[in-house]
């Protein structure tokens, strides 16, 4: 069986674009994926494309936009782990020797279709009770202060980090670093969460071009980076009430993909987490093994999240500074560990990365732990 | 049979397939028992997800239980009106139930505190009917008004 291996990746801006859409988007980061690999766009033999609000054939107005058509395209709706799911099908296509040059596409025009805190589908009965994500996650944060007796101030330095990581970011939402004051000023969303723990309604879409060994030797021009693994799982169906403060799911799609790559996690140098929620930042690194359990908070205290600290976490900014365009960011999470292990990270580059992690978890379903996880495992 | 007076005096469910309300005006909790390996699910399944089995019955959850976590929702949908606590209530079952908590203020409420179904109005069907749902209040809440 073949191994998978990225030879382009691009990205829009995040942030919010008022004048475009989904397909506009996509379509930026698929040409500029495709001129990142050096590639004739005619090699692409099928796509995959990952969003959650944007409507039928979203993924078909995008190759419509650059010329393609033709090609065999799935549209894949898996929450916010969508845009990830849709690389997970691209290496599955590639690993089956069905497909030797596939793109994966991640697009969400969010600002045009949504505002406030997102909630579970209506159809859910916790959505009917008054459920938001914010919610959820907030009940999570309170949980595990009171277990692991994580401060306030601590939870804030999650957020402050990642805006820190933003601020060098040049595609990111947001551009200006944050204080630990200006979170704990913030307007409350759902206590104990205030605004600036909370990722931002964000417009943007990034892609990639997944290669088999075959064409990686013959295109790759040494830039090539192996996606050494890519799982997904979806939470389990719980028969009695399980810790809120743990994540089973992330722990069992981590599990997969270090089997899977042959790394384990002391390898990881750099990884970016789904930090839609300051709180979800702690639960998923601890659930990744990154950390141990409860720890993490003072860990980030002493910069050891920091890029230069000992594992550099969301060095991108994370969902909390780069943005949080749904479908677009398993794909974007992507993009940066690409730049990162190739050295193309500029004011954010973390010397001598060789192994990165990506871990997307999305999607709120009554009773399972959680609807889409995955995560991505990226050698240099 | 329903009666004319019956049908004016039940109120309706804001849930019917989650939330069983009875003409005297009190409601339960409607999961999913397995007959097989005893756990229970809320909501109503068709399969049991630690034995796979299919032998399930309708079961009325019982109205106590515990605050696992909570938070006092300040953001949220037009449909609900803000600030209200959310938490998530373990009943003696073995289920965890999301639900708002009521009828305290907000500032009293603490992970491990004793809770009580409470039946109360939930907005309105399109057709402008008032509808009735669950909340949990504090255990005794309504010896103590």
């Amino acid at each position: 069986m073949t191994n998978v291996h990225v030879i382009g990746v691009g990205m829009t801006r995040f942030g919010k674009h008022p004048d475009r859409d989904a397909a506009d988007l996509g379509a930026e980061a698929l040409l500029e994926a495709i001129s990142d690999a050096g590639i004739d766009p005619r090699m692409i033999e099928a796509a995959y494309c990952g969003h959650v609000f944007q409507g039928m054939v979203t993924g078909q107005r995008i190759l419509a936009q650059v010329g393609m058509a033709g090609l065999p395209l799935s549209n894949v709706e898996n929450a916010c782990s969508s845009g990830a799911t849709a690389i997970r099908e691209a290496s599955l296509a590639i690993r089956a020797g069905e497909h030797d040059v596939v793109a994966a596409i991640g697009t969400e025009h969010l600002t045009s279709r949504f505002s406030g805190a997102l909630t579970p589908d209506p159809s859910d009965p916790e959505a009917a009770v008054g459920a938001t994500m914010p919610a959820v996650y907030a009940m999570r944060a309170r949980r595990y202060m009171s277990e692991f007796g994580m401060t306030r101030e601590q939870l804030a330095r999650v957020a402050v980090k990642n805006r820190k990581n933003a601020a060098a970011n040049p595609l990111a939402h947001f551009r200006k670093e944050i204080t630990v004051e200006e979170v704990l000023a913030s307007r409350s969303i759902a206590d104990p969460l205030n605004l600036l723990d909370c990722s931002p309604v964000t417009d943007g879409a990034a892609a990639a071009i997944l290669v088999s060994d075959r064409l990686a030797k013959r295109l790759g021009k040494g830039r090539t980076v192996r996606l050494a693994a890519s799982t997904l799982f979806t939470g389990s169906v719980d028969t009695e009430p399980t810790s809120m403060t743990f994540e089973p799911l992330t722990w069992r799609t981590a599990q997969a993909a270090y089997e899977r790559a042959g790394v384990g996690p002391e390898e990881i140098g750099v990884a970016e987490v789904h930090d839609c929620f300051s709180i979800a930042e702690v639960l998923r690194v601890e659930g990744l093994g990154l950390f141990s359990q409860g720890e993490y908070p003072a860990a980030v205290e002493r910069g050891e999240a920091d890029i230069g600290g000992r594992l550099p976490i969301n060095p991108s900014g994370g969902l909390l500074g780069k943005g949080h365009p749904l479908g677009g960011t398993g794909v974007a999470q992507v993009v940066e560990l690409v730049r990162q292990l190739r050295g193309e990270a500029g004011d954010r580059q973390i010397a001598g990365a060789r192994v990165g992690l990506a871990h997307c978890r999305g999607g709120k379903a009554v009773g399972i732990e959680g609807a889409a996880c995955t995560v991505q495992i990226l050698v240099r | 049979m329903v009666t004319t007076t019956d049908q004016a005096t039940t109120p309706v469910s804001f849930r019917p397939g989650e939330f069983e309300v009875d003409p005297d005006g009190s409601g339960r909790i409607l999961g999913s028992r397995c007959r097989a390996c005893g756990a229970h699910f809320f909501p109503v399944r068709k399969a049991c997800a630690g034995c796979l089995g299919t032998d399930l019955e309708r079961v009325r959850f019982s109205t106590s239980g515990t605050l696992y976590t909570f938070s006092v929702v300040r953001q949220s949908t037009p449909a609900f009106e803000v600030p209200y606590v959310l938490g998530y209530v373990d009943l003696s079952e073995g289920v965890r139930i999301m639900s708002q908590i009521s009828q305290c203020d907000p500032e009293e409420v603490t992970i491990g505190m004793e809770l009580e179904l409470a039946v109360e109005p939930f907005g309105e069907s399109e057709d402008g009917t008032p509808l009735v749902g669950y909340r949990f209040r504090p255990a005794g809440a309504e010896s103590r008004r």
